[in-house]
């Protein structure tokens, strides 16, 4: 296929968690407030005079002082990211809201703070630590409005100075819905048998959007949909089974690229990170306030592990089955980062369930936060994908 | 080998078999009384196998073989000890023994594997080991009981190799080997089918960490989707000491009553909580004494017996039981004395140290072998920091947030959860309060919370002074770090760093590889 016009633009922007794009706007003095996982809901973090960056350690080579601190023990995504930041790579940062979600990235966090690796010229600088509910519930609803208003936006207005009225909410829930259409929009195409963007292509774009200002993604996203309309796929498809990629944190795009090189399509990323959750709209009316809205959307759309009410659980489970359906998908890759103990559990029940109870394909593995040309990643991948063909041989010939 | 503290080489006891080769001399009259305990606790297992249920139950669940150890268990944790301080271990070790045996009977007879007594399992309540039993504090007609404590807890403190098997099961289904062994072997316990299965609704919780959380997961998807037993996930916010979250736990805990008693018909009733929380407090109030004793240089009731003591009495008791209140009453009474007569555990006091971290559940009697061999007094460790807040007596709104309270400050997760400052600051607090100049920290290594804060303890503990000692261990698998590894952590620190000789060095290297 013919290269998307901006898809180095977007590549580009993932080189250094300070781009190009955080740069402009903190020079238009906007803040810019830093987060580590989905479950603080970014768009209270793009209120106007302010935006959000979800952090990654792009380029991850040594993590020598983050594992002294942590020990080799914890997931790299957090000694990365708390190499990252002991190097001085996120001292662009106004202020960072983190919840004590999963425990490694809260101790990441902790460190980071007790090292005072951030905000040393900035008086206004503040660590905000939030409780996310542990079950979708209304008294769940009750605790994130609250530890929204208090860690969020109470900060933000205080010492950065953000209106945080609930017409600013609203404008901002009204930029992020667009941000969310357009990358819906351009992830539609992956439905298509012969696709005309690639997981990778895709995986790009959604993660720009996570660690850029939205706003100034607009147009680019924009024409990038209007180009993808007449962007003739490859005349042969050079993809031998489709697979939904389900899992924890990825924002690296090797990830994606190292799957889609071994013959499997990424026709739907159900990860931290990715699109699904965290591109779906958030729809809001006029009679109730907006932060409530965004709470419940947040609490009741999330796919986080962290939600342990049995409820919740087994529509995880139907979740990732109804990707699979909507994107007529072969098979599933679970995928965890090694040491991660919400996902360790999670990928062990959602294979066996996927596997066993819906019948799927699936594939189970381990990984390192930056997976390079990881030769086992890849192996297992192709054998995956094999053992997928072999079952379409086997059906077509029981017909 | 004598009545004196420190008369007798107790690592020439270990054969390196099973069972080590006498009974420890204490003297006449110490000997005798630890001979009589030691019958009893015959007794009590001889009298729970009078039963054939149980014989069954033994046959049916393969922990339950672990519980042979027994006595050795108890003749462990009490080696060394005379006079007030064996009374003391006994008297706690003994009533958790009877305790547990108690609690295996009651789950043997709503087993619907052996006793199958549906009228008694419908009483039934399961509570998740990891917890704060207090929402069963207003029912004074149920029975509020534990699988996971008989089945993976107690075990591994009888016999160190007791859960591995389980941990196998759950990483041939394909769990990650990297996780914390306990959820792992809980829920290799329920893939393995090897749960009893009772009761009319189950209550589980996230306290200790997101492992036991999502280990919670596959054991409430057996109970609820296969068993049919309706379970509640009760949440205790994770940063306790803020202010914003106790409504949030308070209100969960109403839930959670509810729950109880929609699945039960039973009526919540506060007579018997505050009768309840009268016997948390009075608890509280002598474990408050003891730990001031442990502040002077004459500690009384210190070591792996109060960590397991106060775990007991607080998490599975909870004020549910007199007979926890009336032991407080006697070791309280002893210690007292012991302290007025300025008894000595051991010899030789060398260093005051708090232990800190998640113990080694396969080694718990590594505390009385740090005063056995190196003097190393543990004067107290980080399970019974627990919290000290007075319950109220009268007032049901405040009870609420008292039990949401108890809840959230789960022995260990008050600690290892809620923010660096209860883990790392707090401990150089607790250092200053109790005059110690050593830390031994536990480092469990599949524990993240404590993993997390590793670099930070080390330059503080440099910064202030203190001298600190990792052990680390894998908390239920001894195949990953066996006991001498723990072992030589110290030995190396104590004659390399500290330039220091045993006191007993027949303890220095143990062949108890093998030993219950």
């Amino acid at each position: 296929m013919k290269d998307l016009k901006h898809l180095y633009y977007f590549e580009k922007l993932l080189d250094d968690a300070n781009n190009e794009l955080v740069r402009k706007a903190q020079s238009e003095g906007r803040k810019c407030i830093a987060t580590v996982c989905e479950n603080v809901p970014e768009v209270l973090m793009d209120l106007p005079g302010a935006f959000t960056v979800r952090l990654r350690a792009p380029r991850t080579g040594s993590m020598e002082m983050g594992t002294y601190y942590l020990t080799s023990l914890l997931c790299e995504y957090s000694r990365a990211l708390l190499e990252r930041a002991i190097e001085g790579g996120y001292n662009f940062v106004d202020s960072i809201v983190t919840p004590d979600g999963c425990t490694m990235i809260n101790r990441c966090i902790e460190n980071m703070e007790l090292l005072k690796t951030m905000g040393k010229d900035k008086e206004n600088f503040f660590y905000e630590y939030m409780e996310i509910p542990l079950k979708a519930d209304d008294n769940g609803l009750n605790l994130y409005v609250l530890q929204c208003r208090n860690h969020i936006l109470k900060p933000m207005a205080e010492k950065l100075g953000i209106d945080i009225s609930d017409s600013a909410i609203r404008k901002a829930v009204e930029e992020h819905n667009k941000i969310c259409r357009l990358i819906n929009s351009i992830g539609e195409y992956r439905k298509e048998n012969d696709p005309r963007i690639t997981g990778y292509e895709f995986h790009i774009i959604t993660l720009s959007t996570y660690v850029a200002p939205k706003d100034m993604l607009i147009e680019k996203l924009e024409e990038t949909l209007e180009e993808l309309k007449t962007r003739e796929p490859d005349k042969k498809n050079p993809y031998r089974a489709r697979v939904v990629l389900v899992g924890s944190e990825i924002d690296d795009v090797d990830v994606v690229k190292l799957i889609e090189e071994s013959g499997a399509y990424v026709c739907a990323d159900r990860f931290c990170y990715g699109s699904f959750p965290g591109r779906e709209e958030i729809s809001i009316n006029d009679t109730e306030d907006a932060l409530t809205q965004i709470c419940r959307h947040y609490m009741y759309h999330s796919q986080c592990v962290r939600y342990m009410n049995q409820d919740k659980i087994q529509e995880r489970r139907q979740y990732v089955r109804k990707l699979a359906v909507d994107h007529n998908a072969d098979g599933i890759i679970y995928e965890q980062l090694k040491f991660c103990d919400p996902w360790a559990y999670e990928r062990m029940v959602g294979t066996k369930v996927l596997r066993d109870e819906m019948n799927y394909p699936v594939l189970s593995v381990d990984r390192p936060y930056a997976v390079g040309s990881s030769g086992q990643l890849r192996t297992r991948v192709q054998a995956f994908v094999e053992s997928i063909e072999i079952k379409k041989i086997q059906k077509g010939a029981a017909k | 080998m004598g009545k004196e503290v420190g008369s007798e080489r107790l690592g020439d006891l270990y054969t390196g078999g099973k069972v080590r080769r006498r009974r420890e001399w204490r003297g006449l009259r110490d000997t005798m009384y630890d001979y009589g305990c030691w019958l009893k606790i015959i007794g009590i297992l001889g009298k729970f196998m009078l039963l054939p249920r149980n014989i069954r139950g033994f046959f049916r669940y393969r922990w339950m073989s672990n519980y042979l150890a027994v006595p050795m268990m108890v003749d462990r944790h009490t080696a060394g000890l005379r006079g007030p301080q064996l009374r003391i271990a006994h008297t706690e070790y003994d009533l958790i023994v009877k305790d547990v045996a108690q609690l295996l009977g009651k789950l043997f007879k709503g087993d619907r594997n052996i006793g199958n007594n549906k009228a008694f399992s419908d009483k039934v309540v399961l509570e998740d080991e990891n917890e704060m039993t207090v929402f069963m504090m207003g029912f004074r007609n149920l029975e509020g009981l534990s699988r996971e404590t008989p089945a993976v807890y107690v075990p591994v403190l009888l016999n160190q190799d007791a859960v591995t098997h389980y941990i196998d099961i759950a990483q041939e289904f394909g769990l990650a080997g990297d996780v914390c062994p306990m959820p792992e072997a809980e829920a290799g316990v329920s893939m393995d089918d090897d749960f009893p299965i009772l009761g009319s609704c189950a209550v589980q919780c996230n306290t200790t960490c997101d492992g036991s959380l999502m280990g919670n997961g596959v054991i409430s998807k057996r109970l609820e989707l296969e068993d049919g037993i309706p379970c509640f996930q009760l949440v205790a916010p994770i940063r306790h000491r803020e202010d914003d979250v106790q409504e949030y736990a308070a209100q969960d805990m109403r839930n959670c009553i509810k729950f109880i008693e929609e699945n039960t018909g039973e009526k919540w009733d506060w007579d018997y909580y505050f009768e309840c929380a009268k016997r948390v407090n009075e608890s509280t109030r002598y474990r408050a004494e003891w730990l001031d004793i442990s502040k002077t240089d004459y500690p009384q009731v210190i070591g792996a017996n109060l960590a397991l003591y106060t775990e007991t009495n607080y998490m599975a008791v909870c004020g549910k039981g007199q007979a926890f209140v009336d032991a407080d009453r006697k070791i309280t009474k002893i210690a007292e004395k012991a302290y007025k007569d300025k008894v000595m555990i051991v010899p030789e006091y060398r260093h005051r140290a708090i232990i800190w971290g998640v113990q080694a559940q396969y080694y718990t009697e590594f505390l009385p072998w740090l005063q056995n061999c190196w003097g190393i007094l543990p004067l107290t460790d980080m399970l019974s920091m627990v919290s000290t807040r007075v319950l109220s007596e009268d007032d049901r709104e405040k009870a609420y947030y008292d039990m949401a309270w108890l809840n959230e400050n789960m022995i260990m997760r008050n600690r290892t959860h809620g923010g660096y400052k209860v883990l790392l600051d707090e401990l150089w607090e607790i250092c200053d309060e109790f005059h110690a100049d050593m830390v031994i920290l536990w480092e469990h290594m599949s524990c993240k919370a404590l993993d997390g804060m590793h670099g930070q303890f080390e330059e503080k503990a440099r910064e202030k002074g203190i001298h600190l000692v990792w052990a680390s261990h894998d908390l239920m698998d001894p195949r990953v770090i066996p006991r001498q590894n723990i072992r030589d952590d110290v030995n190396r620190y104590m004659r390399s760093v500290m330039r220091e000789e045993p006191l007993d060095p027949s303890l220095e290297v143990l062949d108890d590889a093998h030993s219950w």
